[in-house]
């Protein structure tokens, strides 16, 4: 093959470097306003009055709004509980209680300071455990207790499962809040044309979502709301459903008639955008003596903060990994969404997979130390195989678990390493861990489909327009690839739209590790449907049978007579098909998966990735501080389509875990509830200076769904990640991580308790 | 409010700087410089990196009335497709970046590196790129993408200066 599988350029390459590429802050509209948004100063108020009639004299102001400005509709979401502008209450330190749009973004700025808002304070509660005892402050007025819902799972009969076992291990672990920190703090920009057409651009991995909840909480129909297309400075997930400004902005637009924009400031990215979610894990694990998994019990309390956002997707998430991961025959879960007056959780790489792994994975070393069993045997054992149900109904197609397992050993010497005697000052230790992820999971009730459609003009080029978005996965180079392998077209010769709800075919968004898989497998068919009709026209054209005919860099050409032959164009003009001067595909994929039930069993995919990763560390025991000296990954990617971006995703989604592991962490003060960590200096990102030696194995099980056997590669990479870091921290200095992050003074008093 | 001149990327721009605006502010709304990105405004991401005065800064924490008269490049300054960068080609060619946010200040954040010290060691080439915050790529492709150039810069025993300087 020409393009697929090879280490093909990002087709948006030249704009990127040098600083072309247009973010939605680099948008120039003529008559633009720029408007900034008042949040609430207290974690927990009701709001008695808002006097803005000081703004209105401030010159450079053109207006200011309050929640009582606008129709008053809360976002959709999953459970619809927040509007574009609070009401009547605010729920946490950043809530938005008005908006002002003026001619500079100085001037919105400093009308911020003329708003006299009227809070009553009430009391707040920062924990979920506490938030759920009786009596403590109510967030929301239908959610008694602040309990949003509890997810609920039960399959094989786990109490008999745990009555078979020789031991029952039982652990407690939590895990931290971390903001996503895309470079590109939030934005977006609104314009109502003349023809009433809200036309909104946000960086965004979704803009159907973005459509669905604009067009809600503006009362307009969804036809009346065009997401337009624009670079997005990274997502993770955290522009993978909606964000809470776009509705304001869109207000704005309609409300002032001229176009607006709101981008955050790096502060209100990092303080009021959505994050991973806090979870308190409760695991229990019954196993045989031989180490066979028999029953494996989930308890979480997910600190969903003070909206629900996508909260319940994600615990239902970590509930499919939990049940999957492994072979484990009997499975039970809870998982109680809990508000508390913090900023929300929402998306983030990995979808709960992350928390729910470190878990796991924490533990399965446990096991293996009391039985006496090698954890690369034990995990060996009870390791996922092809053709395996797992207890939530995942059909496993294609499983590369094994074999990561063992290059992944193999090649870090991992045997001698676990085994070798540790002493002195700096001690070294290795870990192992592993994941499974979706390759698009049917959960929404958005539907689950991709779709492509291309079209090729006279010259015989053809553009290509996709639904979904490209936050710098690079997506839209996968697509391209699949299109000019297909049609043997050169890559320059392939145009990508994408995202424009007006003219790309809609597809659900880039999450859930789907675009290369669905999007995938739609642009293959609709590509493979352009090239019949092309042989078709060129057929009828020359004369000779289609099957005779093969198709050539713009060339149709007849086999046993290359003088015989018709250009793309000319087979574009004489189709019968075409339209316009253009010949057009469209295909929309639809994977053979099953919706989730509320039960929670379903085969919500149609492939499974899988990862294996060591993670090798170096405890400074005189400080408990740990350094990762080297990742070594074999991952289970179905077919590399583009190695280039595969390994950015695998390199990228180390980082991030490794941040998650050792530093990263949204803190809170636990008396106000403000954020603490409210700039990137504070969340302590990994540097260049803190990445370690890579090698990444990309094992390729080529699934029959997949595109030319591909499968989803874009959050796996981060599941395992900081479990085997705490499994190497373990090995290094016999520290057991029951929380991340991991920290140096933690490890430091477990090594000298008499320092204490 | 006081008129300022500033040459950007060779060409004399002149544009209303005021009191407390930073370079950075001065660039994207008085000279529409969009490809100097604003990640933070406050010296922690890199983001907003310019070479001013053939010095690799940020651009967020330097004033612009204090820069009157002086000589701006940025990321668009530096190649032209058909003939680009050393830096530019290594960061296409190597996948050097993801969403492409922090790419401008990245690459020329590499690029004052270089000027100064046309064959840095792999250690050096971490400390030039340390004030750089990356949140798609885990920077591995970035350090590959430095050597790479150093490497295309020796072999056209040229240097890795842009057109403009
Ligand atoms: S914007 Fe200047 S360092 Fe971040
Ligand atoms: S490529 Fe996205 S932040 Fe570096």
């Amino acid at each position: 093959m020409k393009y697929i599988g090879k280490r093909v350029p990002e087709i948006h390459g030249w704009a990127k470097v040098t600083g072309q590429a247009t973010f939605t802050d680099d948008l120039r509209l003529p008559g633009m306003l720029h408007a900034k948004i008042l949040r609430s100063p207290h974690a927990h108020a009701r709001i008695r009055g808002i006097d803005v009639s000081k703004v209105l004299q401030l010159p450079g102001v053109v207006t200011v709004m309050t929640g009582k400005d606008t129709p008053g509709i809360k976002y959709v979401a999953q459970v619809s509980d927040m509007y574009p502008l609070a009401m009547d209450k605010v729920r946490y330190v950043g809530d938005p209680v008005a908006v002002v749009a003026a001619e500079s973004e100085e001037i919105a700025r400093e009308a911020l300071s003329l708003i006299e808002v009227d809070y009553e304070v009430l009391p707040a509660v920062f924990d979920p455990r506490e938030a759920l005892k009786q009596g403590a402050p109510q967030i929301h007025e239908d959610k008694a207790n602040n309990l949003v819902l509890t997810i609920k799972r039960d399959f094989g009969n786990v109490d008999q499962g745990f009555a078979e076992s020789d031991f029952v291990f039982e652990d407690e672990f939590s895990t931290q809040a971390v903001p996503h920190c895309n470079m590109e703090p939030r934005s977006s920009a609104a314009l109502m044309n003349t023809e009433g057409v809200l036309q909104i651009w946000s960086g965004t991995q979704s803009p159907y979502f973005v459509r669905k909840e604009v067009a809600h909480v503006c009362n307009l129909p969804i036809s009346h709301v065009q997401v337009m297309e624009i670079h997005c400075g990274g997502g993770f997930g955290s522009r993978s459903k909606y964000c809470e400004d776009e509705g304001v902005t869109a207000l704005l637009a309609i409300r002032t008639g001229s176009p607006v924009r709101i981008t955050f400031s790096r502060e209100e990215e990092m303080t009021t955008t959505r994050i991973r979610h806090p979870f308190n894990i409760h695991l229990k694990t019954g196993v045989k003596k031989d180490g066979t998994f028999v029953a494996r019990q989930m308890d979480l309390i997910v600190d969903k903060g003070a909206y629900c956002h996508y909260g319940p997707a994600v615990t239902g998430y970590a509930a499919g990994t939990a049940a999957s991961h492994y072979r484990v025959p009997h499975f039970r879960f809870t998982g109680d969404v809990v508000y508390t007056n913090k900023q929300a959780g929402g998306p983030f790489r990995g979808f709960g997979a992350p928390q729910a792994i470190f878990a796991i994975e924490s533990q399965m070393d446990t096991i293996a130390e009391k039985l006496g069993i090698d954890p690369l045997e034990l995990r060996l054992r009870n390791a996922n195989q092809s053709g395996d149900t797992t207890a939530c109904g995942w059909q496993i197609t294609t499983c590369g678990l094994e074999e990561c397992l063992q290059k992944v050993v193999s090649s870090t010497n991992w045997q001698e390493k676990w085994k070798a005697e540790k002493t002195g000052r700096f001690r070294q230790g290795i870990g192992l861990a592993t994941a499974i992820h979706v390759s698009g999971s049917n959960v929404f009730p958005d539907g689950e489909f991709s779709s492509i459609e291309i079209k090729m003009f006279l010259d015989g080029q053809v553009s290509v327009y996709k639904g979904s978005g490209d936050t710098g996965t690079w997506a839209n180079t996968v697509i391209a690839q699949i299109v000019a392998e297909e049609l043997q077209l050169p890559m320059e010769k392939v145009r990508l739209i994408s995202m424009d709800t007006e003219t790309t075919p809609q597809s659900l968004g880039s999450f859930a590790s789907r675009v290369a898989f669905e999007d995938g497998n739609a642009a293959r068919m609709a590509a493979i449907q352009l090239r019949n009709y092309l042989l078709e026209s060129a057929s009828a054209r020359l004369q000779v049978p289609g099957e005779e005919l093969q198709i050539e860099q713009g060339q149709i050409v007849y086999q046993e007579d290359a003088e015989k032959r018709i250009s793309y164009g000319d087979a574009v003009f004489h189709s019968p098909r075409c339209v316009g001067h253009l010949l057009n595909s469209f295909y929309q994929y639809v994977p053979n998966t099953v919706r989730l039930t509320p039960q929670g069993y379903a085969n919500v995919s149609a492939a499974y990735a899988f990862s294996a990763q060591a993670a090798e560390v170096e405890v400074d025991t005189e400080t408990g501080q740990v350094r990762v000296l080297r990742f070594t990954v074999a991952q289970d990617v179905g077919k590399a389509i583009n190695p280039i971006a595969v390994e950015g995703q695998i390199e990228g989604a180390l980082a991030q875990g490794m941040g998650y592991a050792l530093t990263e962490e949204l803190i809170v003060d636990p008396e106000t509830g403000r954020v603490v960590s409210d700039c990137l200096d504070r969340v302590m990102l990994p540097t260049v200076m803190d990445i370690p030696q890579e090698q990444i194995f990309l094992v390729e099980t080529c699934d029959p769904e997949g595109p030319y056997g591909a499968k989803g590669v874009g959050e796996i990479g981060l599941n395992p990640t900081a479990a085997a870091i705490a499994n190497a921290v373990h090995n290094a200095v016999g520290y057991r991580a029951h929380k991340l992050p991991i920290e140096a003074e933690d490890v430091y008093y477990f090594l000298h308790p008499e320092k204490r | 409010m006081k008129k300022i001149r500033l040459q950007v990327n060779g060409t004399w721009r002149s544009g209303w700087a005021a009191p407390g605006q930073t370079l950075l502010e001065f660039l994207r709304t008085e000279l529409d410089c969009t490809e100097v990105k604003h990640g933070c405004g406050k010296g922690d991401c890199g983001a907003c990196t310019v070479i001013l005065n053939g010095m690799a800064v940020d651009s967020c924490l330097v004033l612009s009335l204090q820069v009157d008269g002086s000589a701006v490049v940025t990321a668009k300054g530096l190649g032209t497709k058909e003939n680009p960068h050393p830096l530019q080609k290594a960061f296409i060619e190597t996948g050097a970046f993801q969403c492409g946010f922090c790419t401008p200040g990245m690459i020329l954040s590499a690029k004052a590196l270089l000027d100064t010290n046309p064959q840095p060691t792999k250690a050096e080439i971490r400390r030039g790129l340390s004030g750089n915050l990356c949140r798609c790529t885990g920077y591995r492709k970035i350090e590959e993408a430095v050597t790479a150039a150093v490497d295309y810069s020796s072999k056209n025993h040229g240097s890795t200066e842009d057109s403009t300087h």
